[in-house]
């Protein structure tokens, strides 16, 4: 923790979402405006927060991070503002407030999705008129604290379900880091494994205990719900119990257990039929930018004909004239389709 | 060239994520003879603005953008260099105008625009900065 306030931890990573993100944090992290860092548990939200801090002007000032979803909404509110003496009951001194704490350094309001709608209000008061005042208290105190939040929400979604402030958004999204999940970016999984297996074991300094390639192929099919701090827990167990196969084989099963069941808890947020189909064969989306009514058009029409096709040629085995027929199609389009949508043949034993 | 001052085009920079209302405004003003560079984000925005050793007349940016939002871009413009220039256009629907205006932009206008109008702004923009 001490170390961690000399330096910043390093961002690994070679996809173009970290070298986008590596790239903007060097270009805002004098500015001091508020910025928003988005994406999934474990993807490195907090890591990224760091970074902005040590490369900006305000390093060796106070970095302060609360968490917004772990404290109910009183208690947030008088850890974020303070409170004098006899404010409420319990309040038997005063004390200073994180917004106070963090005077002249950085405020990291981590889970700001988790806020409450009226800590929201207040919140969005005191980063327009830069005051606030404790608990019990009607004195307006300056405030010069550079905000940075981080959420795993999507916030236009909340915007629209009324969970979330529109000005507030605005107001934190000045700029917006947004880190993808970790199955989207594959190729950082055997440059973290190789900084992680170093870092955590002087065993593997030396290269020649690092694992087969085949191995590390299979962890970049992995889905990571639990992104790179679920990497790190990974590679821990493995250091501990000394079995790379044993392990990676444990992931993999489970992974397709999960691809059975429609419950799987990264994509419970969403409806289910859209969430399969972001995730569908031609590649997930990379983020919410290229999301458009279009594309899901596309992706559902592709989907629902595959699943008609396939559905008929079951039942005409593979007939595919009979299929054509069925389906009136040509039989050269349902070639064409066969191989388009990837449908194959079920394996005869 | 020094002393054709008649022919000395004002130099603009566009940012807008939009790729029609960049072409179209970019179209716009390279026919009316000024030298325009346009991106189609904040980041390339501010790396043009910066890169660029004789500056800008003038900025036009979007607001509403992915990453590095108008409202930032415009902070960090006035912030290196207070004398130029920088309207804001803002999409229909969005409203982070207030934004804008406490970030200094000296103009805010919302889509649809009128070309001719927004040049008129210009001009007067670039006059009141002489
Ligand atoms: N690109 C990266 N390079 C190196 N380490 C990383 C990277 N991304 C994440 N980590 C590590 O993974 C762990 C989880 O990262 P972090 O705590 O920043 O995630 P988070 O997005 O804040 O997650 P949560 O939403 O659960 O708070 C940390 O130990 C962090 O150091
Ligand atoms: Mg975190």
């Amino acid at each position: 923790m001490e170390k961690d306030k000399q330096t910043a931890p390093t961002i690994i990573g070679l996809s173009p979402n970290v070298v986008k993100t590596k790239e903007l944090i060097n270009h805002v992290a004098d500015t001091g405006l508020n910025i928003i860092i988005c994406g999934e548990s474990g993807v490195g939200k907090e890591v990224v927060a760091q970074n902005l801090y040590h490369r900006s002007p305000r390093k060796g000032k106070p970095f302060v991070k609360i968490n917004c979803a772990a404290l109910p909404e009183g208690l947030l509110e008088s850890e974020l503002f303070g409170f004098e003496q006899g404010a409420f009951t319990g309040a038997e001194r005063r004390k200073r407030g994180k917004f106070e704490l963090a005077h002249g350094g950085v405020l990291l309001l981590d889970e700001i999705g988790d806020m409450s709608l009226s800590l929201q209000a207040k919140l969005l008061h005191v980063l327009q008129s830069g005051e606030f005042s404790r608990l019990g208290s009607e004195k307006e105190l300056k405030t010069d604290t550079w905000i940075l939040a981080a959420t795993n929400h999507e916030l236009e979604e909340d915007i629209k379900n009324e969970k979330f402030r529109e000005d507030l958004y605005y107001r934190l999204n000045i700029i917006k880091i947004y880190l993808s999940p970790l199955r989207e970016r594959p190729e950082d999984i055997p440059v973290l494994i190789d900084y992680y297996l170093k870092k955590y074991s002087p065993r593997f300094r030396n290269n020649s205990l690092n694992p087969d390639y085949s191995l590390i192929e299979k962890l970049q099919e992995y889905h990571w719900p639990g992104n790179v701090r679920e990497l790190q827990n990974v590679l821990k167990r493995i250091l501990v119990l000394g079995n790379w196969e044993e392990i990676v084989d444990e992931l993999t099963r489970s992974t397709y257990a999960k691809n059975d069941s429609t419950s799987d808890k990264a994509s419970s947020k969403e409806p289910s039929v859209v969430s399969d189909i972001l995730n569908s064969a031609d590649g997930p989306l990379q983020n919410l930018e290229s999301f458009s009514l279009k594309d899901i058009k596309r992706r559902a029409l592709n989907r629902v004909e595959k699943e008609a096709i396939s559905y008929v040629l079951d039942r005409t085995d593979w007939n595919r004239s009979k299929a054509a027929k069925i389906l009136k199609i040509s039989y050269k389009t349902l070639l064409y389709k066969i191989s388009d949508l990837k449908i194959v043949p079920p394996k005869k034993f | 060239m020094e002393g054709v001052e008649m022919n000395k085009s004002y130099k603009l920079l566009i940012i807008d994520d939009n790729k029609e209302t960049l072409s179209m405004l970019h179209a716009f003003f390279s026919k009316k003879n000024y030298e325009v560079v346009s991106s189609l984000s904040g980041l390339d925005g501010l790396k043009l603005f910066e890169s660029e050793k004789k500056g800008f007349d003038l900025v036009i940016t979007d607001l509403v953008m992915p990453n590095i939002s108008g409202v930032a871009v415009i902070s960090i413009i006035k912030k290196k260099n207070p004398d130029t220039p920088v309207i804001a256009i803002t999409g229909w629907g969005e409203h982070p105008e207030a934004l804008a205006s406490e970030a200094k932009a000296d103009l805010i206008l919302s889509k649809p625009l009128q070309l001719d109008e927004l040049e008129v702004s210009i001009l007067d923009l670039l006059s009141i900065k002489k």
